[in-house]
């Protein structure tokens, strides 16, 4: 086969069969930012490790020439024929071909599936370089980091052995050079251009936020939502020792989000003009006067959840009620985490009228509240059934029927499907609530004995009460009094023939049955 | 429930207020504050059983109990409140009619084998209202008091009208239910309320229009509990409260807080709160 400099040979060193290298990086979300990030025309384009569709598509759009390097044979043979030049191995096999750099490296995927079984055991910079040395001086090169320090992987309850497949053949996460933090990665790849949170469930990329935006952000605004909805997604499917909400708001607080996100998109080189925030939902921006989500304006403020829970937690019911009244003199409800100063976020579920949506938003933060185990003033026998949500949608002004609570329970269940498993913290805390329930039934049962007695005591008291008054009726009867005005009554009687007749005829009837 | 719900009819006003019976109130789940209190809305030394809920009137009361490792709380404001929002009218009348002094002599309890008399020099407290009221004054006695010939007489012969607004009760019996009911009515004639001790009738009758007043010799309780911190932490905490002339504003704000009037809930979120609802 006649080699060019720029032709490459379909297969160099490092290639792996059988295999299959599952879940490759990509999806919508990725695609949307490299459409921002690259350039109308890139030359050409090395896409390095396993992409999905959405991120090769993108690439060949933009480039006269777009090279996918895959280590796994049948992956390989699967992409061949299309629009893309396919090769077959390892880096190292790869960087030996390559003659003439790229003008644009994508490895979204990161530079953990570069290599084969038969390739050296090269570390994380070792890698990196190779990678780098691939590109022109003056490239364009996106490379994904997976995050050490993820609080993904610190709440993660497997141990750390069991948490990786079969391509540890060597430990690549023992490795002492890998990156363990933005700094460290940013270090060994020598200043990034721009960098992003990355939350990609399955390494679809689910959101992305740019860490500049998530170092700032604060618990219930709209930055830490766009994070928190990440790592939920992230999360969704990993067994957990406690839910990460609560370890990401703290990080919040501390202006820590984006070091304990689960990995970042590090961009060297030129990049386009990109937004703030990628999501599911299009793109978000972060501007002076708040978070541009479509074509609405939302206040970089704290969530409607956030301050209920303050609320909540102080026991501050007439704060709550209050608050809980503005919310429902809202135009546009959402669920309360998308409500930023009483603007709602466009994301919110839609096509619902207002009550209902009030109704799935109260739903949805009894869930949260009583799931969580948060603090609240109310009762179990509110919080277990619709009370609480039936006293908060009247405290926003609408009235709780049936079909409403019914409505706004079918919105969230579609909405928030139930998590997988329950987090170890959360199943630990149901089970200490199980026995708390216990103790305080036990305790109810003594509370209705302990009345059942101050009753009898009533019941005694009365009792006593009514023999006294018939000891006084006795003693009242047996008196001189009593017994002359007897006898004057019934002389009376003798001296009225009709009362006399009246009274016969009475004690006849007794004898006389039948007789009415 | 237990029976001290019953107090001052409190609970017969509540279930009135929920639109259930009013003459047997259905059993309520849990302990509701029945008078105003300088500790966690209770005597240091009642009873609590696991899983009852402790309604007060008001926060304070709630917060010193969660210092104690009382939990459970939740706060509904004093039934009063909801007895003068249900009778706007009772004992009304224009706020120019209104004349002379409620006073209320602080009073002991029934005890229970514990003591419960108060004691104290009931002459120098009579010259002392005597120089600073202007108008007319009733002396308002609880019944342990006014049951007590040594201390009503005293109160008789110095002119004073002396009147009592009956039992609270005691295991269900003997209950005045319309205890409130009466001292609401009364409260609405009189221009100040006044009282040897800042109490639960001096929260009210501020909390209904009157003029309050704290001064005199506060008295002895005999078995007074030293863990509320007697008078001097009263006085600490409250000094707005206490004098012959207080700013009314400050009073009537201080009132607001002590009775929760901002905790006052509808009846649907009272009957939830209570179990008061019949479940299937």
């Amino acid at each position: 086969m006649f080699v060019t400099d720029q032709t490459l040979p379909p297969i160099v060193r490092g290639e792996i069969q059988p295999w299959t290298d599952r879940n490759p990086t990509g999806g919508p979300v990725l695609a949307a930012f490299l459409a921002d990030l690259l350039p109308a025309s890139a030359g050409r384009i090395l896409v390095a490790g396993p992409h999905d569709t959405d991120v090769l598509e993108l690439a060949a759009s933009r480039a006269g020439e777009v090279t996918v390097l895959l280590r796994s044979v049948s992956d390989a043979e699967a992409l061949r024929g299309g629009k893309y030049t396919v090769v077959t191995g390892a880096l190292d096999g790869l960087a030996e071909a390559v003659t003439t750099p790229f003008d644009v490296v994508i490895a979204a995927d990161g530079l953990d599936r570069l290599l084969g079984p038969d390739s050296p055991a090269l570390d994380w910079p070792e890698r990196a370089a190779l990678l780098r040395g691939l590109a022109a001086p003056g490239a364009t090169v996106v490379i994904g980091v997976e995050n050490g320090f993820a609080v993904t992987g610190l709440l993660d309850r497997r141990p750390e052995k069991d948490r990786y497949g079969d391509d540890e053949w060597r430990p690549l996460h023992d490795d002492p050079r890998r990156p363990a933090s933005a700094a460290q990665a940013e270090a060994a790849l020598g200043g990034a251009t721009r960098r992003f949170a990355l939350f990609a469930p399955d390494r679809r990329v689910h959101t992305m936020i740019e860490s500049d935006a998530v170092g700032r952000t604060h618990p219930g605004f709209p930055g830490a939502r766009i994070a928190l909805a990440g790592l939920a997604a992230q999360t969704s499917a990993t067994p957990l020792l406690a839910p990460v909400t609560t370890a990401a708001e703290a990080a919040a607080r501390a202006g820590l989000l984006d070091t304990v996100a689960p990995g970042w998109l590090v961009v060297l080189g030129p990049a386009g003009e990109t937004h703030t925030a990628y999501l599911p939902s299009g793109a978000a921006d972060l501007t002076a006067d708040g978070w541009r989500l479509g074509d609405r304006l939302v206040p970089d403020a704290e969530s409607a959840e956030t301050v209920l829970f303050r609320f909540a937690a102080a026991e501050d019911v007439p704060g709550f009620r209050a608050f809980a009244a503005r919310l429902g003199a809202l135009e546009d409800v959402a669920f309360f985490d998308e409500i930023h100063d009483f603007v709602a976020a466009p994301f919110a579920a839609t096509g619902r009228s207002k009550a209902e949506m009030l109704a799935a938003a109260w739903h949805r933060f009894r869930d949260r509240l009583i799931g969580e185990h948060r603090r609240h003033p109310w009762p179990p026998w509110m919080a277990d059934g619709d009370d609480l949500v039936k006293t908060w949608l009247a405290m926003s002004g609408v009235e709780p029927t049936a079909d409403l609570l019914k409505y706004g329970r079918e919105i969230v269940d579609e909405a928030f499907p139930a998590a997988e498993q329950p987090d170890l913290r959360a199943a630990l805390a149901d089970a200490e609530a199980a026995q708390l329930k216990i103790k305080e039934q036990a305790g109810h049962i003594f509370g209705l004995e302990r009345t059942m007695r101050f009753r009898d005591q009533q019941l005694r008291t009365r009792e006593q009460q009514l023999r006294n008054m018939r000891d006084e009726m006795r003693r009242f009867k047996a008196g001189k009094v009593v017994k002359v005005a007897s006898v004057v009554g019934r002389v009376a009687r003798l001296r009225d023939p009709k009362r006399l007749a009246g009274a016969v005829k009475k004690r006849a009837r007794k004898f006389l049955p039948g007789r009415s | 429930m237990h029976h001290h719900n019953h107090y001052y009819g409190q609970a017969h006003i509540l279930a009135r207020y929920c639109g259930l019976n009013d003459l047997h109130p259905p059993r309520m789940r849990g302990y509701l504050q029945h008078g105003w209190n300088v500790a966690c809305g209770w005597n240091p030394v009642h009873e609590f059983f696991d899983g009852a809920w402790r309604y007060t009137w008001s926060d304070p009361p709630r917060r010193r109990g969660h210092s104690l490792g009382r939990r459970n709380y939740h706060v509904i404001g004093a039934p009063f409140l909801y007895l003068a929002d249900m009778e706007p009218d009772l004992g009304k009348v224009p706020e120019e009619e209104r004349s002379g002094t409620l006073w209320f002599l602080f009073h002991g309890w029934e005890g229970g084998g514990k003591g419960g008399k108060i004691e104290g020099d009931h002459a120098r407290l009579i010259s002392e209202i005597k120089e600073t009221e202007t108008e007319q004054v009733t002396i308002s006695l609880y019944y342990t008091e006014f049951e007590r010939p040594e201390v009503r007489r005293a109160y008789e012969k110095a002119g004073f009208e002396v009147i009592c607004f009956g039992k609270r009760g005691w295991n269900y019996e003997g209950t005045d239910r319309r205890f409130l009911y009466k001292q609401l009515e009364t409260f609405r004639r009189f221009k100040r309320v006044a009282a040897n001790r800042l109490s639960t009738a001096i929260f009210f009758g501020t909390a209904v229009g009157c003029q309050p007043a704290v001064y005199g010799d506060p008295m002895e309780l005999e078995g007074d509990n030293p863990l509320f911190g007697g008078q001097a932490r009263i006085k600490r905490l409250w000094p707005e409260m206490h004098g012959k002339d207080v700013d009314l504003a400050a009073a009537r704000a201080t009132t607001d807080v002590e009775l929760g009037r901002s905790y006052v809930m509808p009846p649907a979120e009272l009957r939830m709160l209570f179990d008061w609802n019949v479940r299937d």
